[in-house]
């Protein structure tokens, strides 16, 4: 069965569509950035955030493929957080890579290691492969941009973090696309260290990513409150939300959660009224499905103060 | 969309201005040039330094090449001899401007120096095989584009 709310349906598959195109022509960027990355650490830091920037695409189908499956015994919650702890693994990965990458650039720096760049022959003519790199690092600036600029307005209907980070990633993709061109033309003019010090720049963006990647993780991991896609700061649907409920609540306490794309909420403290209204109303103008459970708990209940 | 249309248009056109100016300097300056200036070294002091590894034979190829990059330098060889260490090191501190000898492509020396392509029409000798060519000071970009044009 699929569980996934039929109003999310269509943007859901369209995502997919969108995650296998990216795919298909990140492939496309990585495979002409491999073949020209001869002796640039800029080069070869930029290949390496393209081979990343395939790692959200992969987490999003691999949890898609989760996402819509029906609970079992052994997780009897479903598998809407698939794609939370898929992304955790990612952020880690991400900043593991850009960490490493920062060392290796500033190694490259600090021993004032000269890149060589040299012709190579094509069709009978001889060419400096600088020219091929920075070719190839324009094509994986226009890739990127204009995938991550069709993605961004689907993940944020889904409600998707995952699909989120990677549309903006990719969005961000020509600072690295253009660090590199710069490196290059650095070579190309004598100053052997712009190479490193593009290579550098970008590694830090990778870092960054990384990081702001698993703040977000955490807070979902930590069942925190609902946040929005783009900050850390909570989301403006949950507090409205939470004001409807406070307000047709008053004596109880309400708690929201996220809960991978959805709301789940509890009131503690209140017997759940005879006249429950329904789900979809709570929600008010904000799209109905995102609240997949509002659960009551009776001020009886057995619970410890001093946890939670 | 304006803003979207500017995020666009804006790397697009640092590219294509940036694509102007190089045409343009491109125009009045060897390039690529090299960091640590071999090309413009010689112009001056007309003189090539070449190590040639002990026990090495001189190729008629090599010499061809070396011939038609000291007609276009305006400059004369003068040859050092030493063994495969001991030229390479001072290759890597810019003491010799290239070093002639039989290397592999996979040789453990390939970082720190760069070794051209293959000379005599080879371009399909085996990552292990030794096979006459020239070793470079990295990153001398431009000397290396003009001894590797000239060995074409």
């Amino acid at each position: 069965m699929n569980r996934l709310p039929a109003s999310i349906r269509e943007d859901f598959a369209r995502a997919k569509r969108l995650e296998w195109r990216t795919l298909f022509w990140m492939s496309t960027v990585v495979a002409a950035m491999f073949v020209t990355m001869g002796g640039s650490q800029a080069m070869r830091s930029a290949l390496i955030e393209d081979v990343l920037s395939l790692v959200p695409a992969v987490t999003f189908l691999i949890a898609a493929r989760f996402e819509p499956k029906d609970p079992t015994e052994k997780y009897p919650f479903g598998f809407v957080r698939v794609n939370s702890l898929a992304f955790l693994v990612a952020a880690v990965a991400l900043t593991a890579v850009g960490g490493f990458l920062m060392y290796e650039s500033a190694m490259t720096l600090i021993m004032a290691e000269h890149p060589t760049v040299a012709p190579v022959e094509i069709f009978g003519h001889t060419v400096w492969l600088g020219w091929l790199m920075i070719a190839a690092l324009g094509w994986s600036v226009v890739v990127p941009m204009f995938l991550g600029r069709v993605k961004l307005p689907v993940a944020e209907r889904l409600r998707d973090k995952v699909l989120h980070t990677d549309a903006l990633m990719q969005k961000a993709d020509w600072q690295t696309g253009l660090a590199g061109i710069v490196g290059i033309l650095g070579i190309y003019f004598g100053y052997w260290w712009a190479d490193s010090a593009a290579a550098l720049f970008i590694a830090f963006s990778i870092l960054r990513d990384g990081l702001s990647n698993m703040g977000i993780a955490a807070a979902e991991l930590l069942d925190g409150a609902p946040r929005e896609l783009d900050s850390s700061s909570i989301s403006a649907e949950a507090q409205r939300l939470q004001a409807r409920l406070e307000e047709l609540w008053p004596q109880g306490e309400v708690r929201l959660r996220e809960s991978g794309r959805y709301i789940v909420g509890t009131i503690e403290g209140v017997h759940p009224p005879d006249d429950l209204p329904k789900l979809d109303e709570l929600m008010g103008d904000d799209p109905a499905w995102r609240l997949a459970r509002l659960s009551f708990s009776p001020p009886q209940a057995l619970r410890r103060e001093d946890v939670g | 969309m304006g803003i979207k249309g500017n995020a666009f248009l804006r790397p697009v056109g640092t590219i294509a201005s940036a694509a102007i100016l190089i045409a343009g300097l491109a125009a009045c300056a060897e390039l690529p040039r090299d960091p640590n200036g071999t090309t413009e070294r010689i112009r001056r002091t007309h003189e090539i330094v070449l190590g040639d590894i002990a026990g090495t034979p001189r190729s008629p190829d090599a010499e061809r090449v070396l011939e038609r990059v000291a007609a276009r330098l305006g400059a004369r060889v003068t040859r050092v001899e030493g063994h495969g260490e001991n030229l390479l090191n001072r290759l890597e501190n810019g003491k010799v401007d290239l070093v002639y000898g039989h290397f592999a492509e996979a040789s453990p020396w390939a970082g720190k120096v760069h070794f051209g392509r293959p000379l005599g029409g080879r371009p399909d000798a085996g990552k292990e095989e030794h096979v006459p060519r020239f070793a470079f000071r990295n990153g001398e970009n431009g000397w290396i584009a003009l001894v590797e044009r000239e060995a074409r």
